[in-house]
């Protein structure tokens, strides 16, 4: 069943264009929007988030008309490259806080927060404040606040890019337990093919501004598209070989 | 290699002419006080005329900061967040009171909101009139600190971005909501900033207010009273009195904005 419809949208940021002739997004999917940067990926989220308006095309969200609605009526978490932690909040106030600005009280709005903290395993931080937290932390703080209000749809903005490759490889585990725990919908945006393959139903490709496809990814690596993510993964796999 | 605590010429220079700088302050403060007379202080405090005038200042300086805060914050807020046409425009003009003699800036509001100026017979008519009167006083003190309220918050509005406001959207909180839980409290110390840096330009403005509003008589203007009615040793202890008053909450408020 489609959760998310965007059809002949075009988005203008500066001198930037974004086109989208049509994007479909299954209820439970995980799609994978990858691309170089600078090809409009984010600016891809924040259309969907509502952060961005498109000057042409239509947005449906579980069957409504979303393309004029505000960010707080989308039913949508957004989750940005920089985690964007309230950094006046603690770990518990941060995570509670879309429950907490949805008028649920406070207390029961902690609970929930807990219970959610210790199913990312971050509940021996709930008390601090992000600035102290490590980049592994930020993420599953992040991730955490954006899960708990049970948003229709998660989107999450090079989640992982900021992450050395110790926590990296913990993220990748994280999300792909997230996917199969919650079978919450999720667009995540990335410019890494490893990503892609690990965590992906589909693959979103987007390049100079324009949606060029959406494949599943077996059908993405036979493209003409995924040559340059081949060509790195050869070589890393070649330098492997030869060092080894 | 520099030794650890070994003052360097770059070090030397810099404090050296700091000194300089700071000399250029205390030195008047410290003649000030030194002129001043501590019997005459005395007196004055119970002077009628006097605590009438330090009433008057203060009161008229906080109404003009909350009218400032109210307005200069939004307008802040929009300056820092959206781009239009004409924003550039918009941002001298908040500016001209910081580049305005301050004579003209007295006759700037006179023409247009005295009396016999552009809106002075509409605002007669509601009962406002700014000549010789409390509202004139606020009117002149509003203006002369726009800029530094407006441009204190703009920067303060700058540096937390809205990323978070669009993080808070995002997880449901309408604009309010966003601007009072996120954009605020990361912003408070440059609005706190903005409107101690604008209550004290008020305070200390004269020349405005010997064009527009000579009475009810605040402190500045008393000085000068006393400066051309009694001389050097009355006005300087006056001053002396008003500035350990003034320092004393700018003092406290500082303290409390940084803490």
């Amino acid at each position: 069943m489609t959760l998310l419809l965007m059809e002949n949208i075009e988005v203008t940021a500066g001198d930037f264009t974004l086109r989208i002739p049509r994007l479909e997004v299954a209820r439970g999917e995980y799609l994978i929007v990858l691309g170089a940067s600078g090809v409009g990926k984010t600016l891809l989220l924040n259309v969907i988030a509502g952060l961005a308006k498109p000057s042409k095309g239509t947005i449906m969200i579980d069957g409504r008309d979303s393309t004029r609605l505000p960010p707080e009526k989308r039913g949508i978490a957004l989750v940005p490259q920089d985690y964007g932690l309230f950094p006046h909040m603690s770990v518990i106030e941060n995570i509670s806080y879309g429950l907490v600005v949805r008028g649920i009280p406070r207390r029961e709005a902690y609970r929930e927060a807990e219970r959610i903290a210790e199913l990312l395993g971050i509940t021996s931080v709930i008390n601090r404040k992000p600035v102290s937290l490590s980049g592994g932390e930020k993420q599953r703080v992040a991730l955490a606040r954006a899960l708990v209000v049970k948003p229709k749809l998660v989107l999450l903005d090079e989640p992982l890019s900021s992450l050395d490759p110790g926590l990296r490889l913990k993220g990748l585990e994280l999300l792909a337990r997230i996917k199969s725990e919650t079978h919450i919908t999720v667009i995540h945006v990335t410019h890494d093919i490893l990503d892609a393959l690990y965590l992906a139903d589909k693959i979103a490709y987007i390049d100079k501004g324009k949606l060029e496809g959406v494949y599943k990814p077996a059908d993405f690596l036979h493209s003409p598209s995924s040559k340059p993510y081949l060509d790195i993964l050869n070589l890393s796999r070649n330098l492997l070989g030869k060092i080894r | 290699m520099k030794q650890p605590g070994r003052i360097g010429s770059f070090e030397a220079v810099n404090i050296t002419l700091s000194l300089i700088l700071l000399f250029f302050i205390v030195a008047p403060l410290a003649a000030l006080y030194l002129e001043a007379s501590p019997s005459l202080a005395g007196e004055m405090m119970s002077n009628r005329e006097v605590l009438g005038a330090i009433k008057v200042s203060l009161e008229a300086s906080i109404v003009s900061v909350l009218i400032l805060v109210a307005t200069g914050v939004p307008l802040a807020y929009i300056l820092s967040r959206t781009s239009f046409k004409g924003k550039n425009l918009v941002e001298a003009i908040v500016d001209i009171p910081l580049v305005m003699p301050h004579a003209v800036a007295g006759i700037m509001i006179l023409s247009a909101f005295g009396s016999k100026g552009l809106l002075g017979p509409g605002l007669s008519r509601v009962g406002l009139v700014i000549e010789d009167s409390f509202p004139g006083i606020v009117l002149v003190m509003t203006f002369v600190s726009i800029p530094l309220l407006v441009d204190t918050v703009k920067v303060g509005f700058e540096i937390v971005g809205s990323s978070l406001e669009d993080v808070a959207r995002t997880l449901g909180a309408s604009r309010w909501t966003a601007f009072r839980t996120v954009t605020l409290p990361l912003a408070y110390r440059h609005i706190l900033a903005g409107a101690l840096l604008g209550w004290a330009r008020g305070l200390s403005e004269v020349g405005a207010l010997l064009v527009v509003a000579y009475y009810p008589k605040t402190v500045n203007i008393l000085i000068l009273d006393y400066l051309s009615v009694y001389g050097l040793k009355y006005a300087a202890t006056l001053s002396a009195l008003y500035s350990i008053i003034v320092l004393a909450i700018f003092v406290a408020l500082r303290k409390v904005t940084v803490e």
